[in-house]
């Protein structure tokens, strides 16, 4: 019997229609050749899939270190496809309690692969997941509860698209279903725009029942400030520079006293590689959301390595860098909008007087800002412009507002609210839009979940996350004097835009939607910890289920509530309230041996 | 035949201060197989004690860090604890003394025996110290004028009276590194041991006085030979010590630190006639190893509790907290140096058998002794009222003890 009849087989018991699809695709994808062991080895655009040499001991290589990490439980999605050796490795290392799923976004290639290579022995142990991508991540879903992706970089390149969409549809589907609640430790700046974000950040996490410590650095800001007294630059750098390595023990020491299952840090938070480093040895993981724009400010470049996991507001080029740079985990992660906070709201007369304006932008003055908004100055309506930065403000002078005074949040959410044509500038050192225009700034999302209407200077990655019904876009300064005419006469076509644009903060933009995201990325990347958390392993209802090698803890787990996570620390919690004259089991001791372990802080510091 | 376990999961110095009670349980019941629970770096040193049998390590790293796994859940965690327990081989015990007043020795004792003898006693879980335990946390505490010593209070805690002989650790055959071989086995000749290190940063001796220490033997003891003694931790100490040395005293100096294991040690102190030191690990187990100690006790070292054990000993007591000179670490203090006034040469007259003042600019010079109620200090050779009272505290304690396990209480 032919390889191609036999393989169909093998692939028609498990998925008549993937089987009847397979014999009729065209097949082509692959180049294939013999390597010199004398098996065959692939190749597309001129790239080998496999090694030219031996496929198969590479690719027993490549299974040998992935099976290092897979944990007891898990289902493995494979991507990548080329010849199937890494795949027929993998099966053969690892036990049959593994389930193996195999992603195949381009029934071609699986054709030509089955064409010369047998799924006896092995083909039939492997789980073939194909369709539409929506089918794809569900058929994952409905089988797997704690995902590890095996990515073979050689063939999942071939498809690197499909498989990024593949990801991220599978892990939003999976953070849809977390339940597990962490401790999340987060770690905010001394001061600068990361800071509300922080606090947004912290507000999400406890509304998705997570436990929160905030290592707030906010009071030192004072203390900070104050070293601007010290005249000398070289001397105020150091000195500042020793101030935050100090706020980044404490850091350190509000870890070591109560160790969380992960540490999120904001853009500016003072963390040191030292301290980073110290928190990797003692199995705290970290993650950065890095609010800013990677090419302005550029201390991430060697910070890099320090995070386990990077969250970026830019994609494409932002991505590359930081993969370039070192970092083992980066995803795109936008900006959002807390709608407690931006909301819609009813001004008193004295505010609107104060606040009210046909036309206003808030921000610092950068210079393309600086450039721009004076065409706006003298026309037949209200401008005020507002925020801090503005030395120097000339024809902006007249309408420059509490004389160029930091605005705080609650002040503007009124100015957004109180005027008809809220301009939105992103920030440039250039004198026009930034061309390389990627990020969206918070501006957006908080202008929008006010409901306010904006118009905002085009970025590429804005058409993703709000469309035109929602915002006026311009694509050039030139747009903006006429844009802003247009609109000004229109308030009925402004207010349902900018309805529509809350709508959508609401359904997707809020910093709970981004928190549920950057978990689900999180758990994915590491299901044999953070996963199993997220996925509620560690509830009383889960430890029961698993007890079977230590039915002595049964009685001590049917004390918690059943969806309650319980640790070591709840056990031992549980057994101490025995008192004093408690008899206590061999598992008991134990369990108290190690909570006094556990509470060990030696080292730490 | 009936086990026991005796657990001490401290320090060096509270395992060799553990050593008289383990020589008085195993004459109280010589049918009794007597085995030591200690901490694996120490299980080298136990089995060289007479009188046990068994030694078991405690891994305290591998507790630590399989309780702080992070990818793991409580009935993962409490599996591998079982088996690394079950690793360890334990038999089966009738009875555990546990002389450690914290929960790991407490658990520990439960964990591997039903009956537990010391702190823990009534339970895991119950606080209520028995009365020796509570004697030595009051000790601790209010640092009153007794006069009993941490290893006997050791064996008031196991319900024993202090052992009717000294014990001694003997050295064990074992190939040494060559420089020490030599003065190990060489030409007879006085062998000092110069203790540089100390666990705790406050009882470190600043290398100036070392200097002085060292000198003042060279000069005034003919055919001297100054072995320093430490860890790892002293190697940089010990190099810094020769360095600051005249050339002419370097071919009486050998440097030992960090080059011997602990039966290596016990086979040089065994060598020594005289241990120098602060209160330390290494000063006990010299004075274990049949060297004379004579210790510079200041800073939280009380010479009542912890002097070196036995008969002969010299104990330099600092009459106030810690003396003027930086004790933090081996950093000379080239202006502070002659601040401070420690008994450097008195200590050499000591060791030359010559007459020295009891009270020397702020320490004062005490010497050991032993009856029947263990070991204890005097000055001058007169034995205070506090010392006489000993004999209240065992038997007001010994009537306090828990009669259950009541082994001997009449003398």
């Amino acid at each position: 019997m032919d390889v191609l009849k036999q393989n169909v087989g093998i692939l028609r018991h498990q998925d008549q229609v993937l089987a009847a699809q397979i014999l009729q695709v065209p097949g082509g994808t692959l180049s294939l050749q013999t390597a010199k062991s004398g098996m065959p080895t692939a190749l597309v655009n001129s790239r080998y899939l496999h090694s030219a040499y031996d496929p198969v001991r590479e690719a027993e290589c490549w299974a040998e270190e992935r099976m290092k990490d897979c944990q007891a439980g898990e289902t493995l999605v494979v991507l990548g496809v080329g010849l199937l050796y890494h795949v027929q490795a993998l099966r053969r290392v690892l036990s049959h309690d593994h389930v193996i799923m195999v992603v195949v976004p381009d029934l071609s290639e699986l054709a030509d692969c089955v064409s010369v290579r047998s799924l006896e022995g092995w083909g039939e142990q492997v789980v073939w997941v194909a369709g539409s991508m929506t089918d794809m991540v569900a058929r994952v879903t409905q089988n797997a509860k704690r995902v590890r992706i095996l990515s073979y970089e050689p063939a999942a390149e071939v498809h690197h698209a499909a498989y990024e969409h593949f990801r991220l549809q599978l892990q939003d589907r999976l953070s849809q279903q977390l339940s597990g609640a962490l401790h999340i430790m987060v770690v905010g700046p001394i001061y600068g725009g990361s800071l509300p974000v922080a606090r947004y950040v912290v507000n999400a996490l406890e509304a998705l029942g997570h436990r929160v410590s905030w290592v707030d650095h906010s009071p030192h800001y004072a203390g900070y400030q104050n070293l601007d007294t010290i005249r000398d630059q070289r001397l105020r750098l150091t000195v500042q520079q020793r101030m935050s390595e100090t706020l980044s023990v404490i850091s350190l020491a509000h870890v070591a006293e109560d160790p969380p299952d992960l540490v999120l840090a904001l853009s500016q938070a003072p963390l040191t590689m030292a301290v980073l480093e110290q928190m990797r040895r003692k199995k705290v993981l970290t993650a950065m959301w890095f609010v800013e724009n990677f090419r302005h400010l550029t201390y991430w470049q060697q910070m890099v390595t320090g995070y386990d996991f990077w969250f970026v507001m830019q994609q494409a080029a932002c991505l590359d860098a930081f993969r370039k740079a070192g970092a083992s985990q980066v995803s795109y992660l936008p900006l959002a909008a807390e709608p407690a906070i931006h909301q819609p709201m009813t001004l008193t007369p004295r505010e609107l007087h104060e606040f009210g304006a046909d036309v206003s932008f808030l921000g610092a003055g950068y210079r393309n800002r600086r450039h721009i908004l004076p065409s706006l100055v003298g026309h037949g309506w209200t401008f005020k412009l507002w925020g801090n930065e503005w030395d120097t403000p000339g024809a902006l002078e007249a309408v420059l507002q509490r004389g160029g005074a930091r605005i705080d949040t609650p002040t503007s959410v009124k100015i957004f609210n109180a005027t008809s044509v809220n301009i939105n500038l992103h920030s440039y050192t250039g004198e026009g839009f930034d061309p390389e225009g990627d990020g969206v700034n918070p501006r957006t999302f908080e202008l929008a979940s006010c409901g306010a209407f904006q118009v905002v200077d085009a970025r590429t990655l804005l058409p993703a996350l709000f469309d035109e019904s929602m915002m006026a876009v311009i694509t050039s300064p030139e747009h903006l004097l006429s844009t802003v005419q247009t609109y000004l006469h229109e308030p009925a076509r402004r207010m349902a835009m900018a309805e529509s644009s809350r709508k959508r903060v609401l359904e997707a933009h809020t910093y709970v939607h981004r928190m549920k995201t950057l978990l689900g990325a999180v758990g994915m990347a590491s299901p044999d910890r953070l996963g199993a958390i997220l996925q509620g392993e560690r509830h009383a209802v889960s430890l029961l289920a698993r007890s079977e090698k230590s039915p002595e803890l049964i009685p001590i787990l049917k004390q918690f509530p059943q969806t309650d996570r319980v640790e070591l620390v709840d056990v031992a919690k549980n057994i101490r309230k025995k008192g004093p004259e408690g008899k206590l089991n061999r598992e008991e001791l134990l369990i108290l041996m190690m909570d006094e372990y556990r509470q060990e802080k030696r080292d730490f510091l | 035949m009936s086990r026991a376990l005796l657990i001490q999961l401290a320090r060096l110095g509270d395992l060799v201060q553990s050593l008289p009670v383990l020589t008085a349980l195993h004459s109280a019941n010589p049918e009794q197989a007597l085995d030591l629970l200690c901490p694996s770096p120490l299980v080298a040193l136990g089995e060289l004690f007479p009188c046990v049998e068994r030694v078991f390590p405690w891994k305290g790293e591998q507790w630590h860090e399989l309780a702080t796994k992070r990818m793991t859940d409580c009935e993962q965690l409490l599996v591998q604890a079982k088996q690394n327990l079950s690793d360890c081989d334990f038999p089966m015990y009738s009875l555990a003394y546990n002389l450690n007043n914290h929960p790991r020795g407490i658990l520990a004792g439960h964990v591997l025996s039903d009956r537990v003898v010391g702190p823990g006693e009534l339970g895991p879980l119950n606080q209520t110290l028995p009365a020796w335990a509570g004697y030595l946390r009051q000790v601790a505490h209010d640092r009153g004028s007794n006069r009993v010593h941490l290893a006997d209070a050791f064996c008031g805690l196991c319900q024993v009276f202090p052992p009717s002989d000294i014990p001694f650790v003997k050295a064990p055959v074992v190939p040494l590194p060559l420089e020490l071989e030599r003065l190990v086995y060489g030409e007879s000749s006085t062998v000092i041991g110069i203790v540089l290190g100390a666990g705790d940063a406050d009882r470190r001796i600043p290398l100036s006085v070392w200097q002085d220490l060292v000198a003042a033997c060279a000069e005034l003891i003919p055919e001297s030979y100054l072995l320093l003694i430490g860890g790892a931790g002293e190697r940089e100490a010990a190099l810094a010590l020769e360095n600051r040395l005249p050339a002419t005293y370097l071919n009486r100096v050998v440097n030992g630190c960090g080059k011997t294991s602990l039966p290596e040690l016990v086979s040089i102190l065994n060598r020594c006639q005289w241990v120098v030191g602060s209160d330390t690990g290494p000063l006990h187990l010299g004075a274990m190893c049949g060297a004379r100690a004579i210790g510079w006790y200041f800073s939280r070292a009380r010479v009542h509790e912890t002097g070196p054990y036995g008969i002969g000993h010299y104990v330099w007591q600092h009459q106030g907290g810690q003396p003027r000179e930086s004790l933090d670490g081996h950093e000379a203090k080239t202006a502070g140096s002659s601040s401070a006034y420690w008994p450097v040469m008195e200590t050499v007259h000591l060791m030359r058998e010559e007459q020295v003042d009891s009270t020397t600019n702020e320490w004062d010079l005490w010497t050991s002794h032993r009856d029947e109620w263990g070991a204890f200090y005097t000055r001058d050779d007169e034995p205070e009222e506090t010392v006489l009272r000993r004999k209240d505290t065992w038997k007001r304690l010994s009537q306090l003890g828990n009669q259950d396990f009541k082994v001997e209480v009449s003398r």
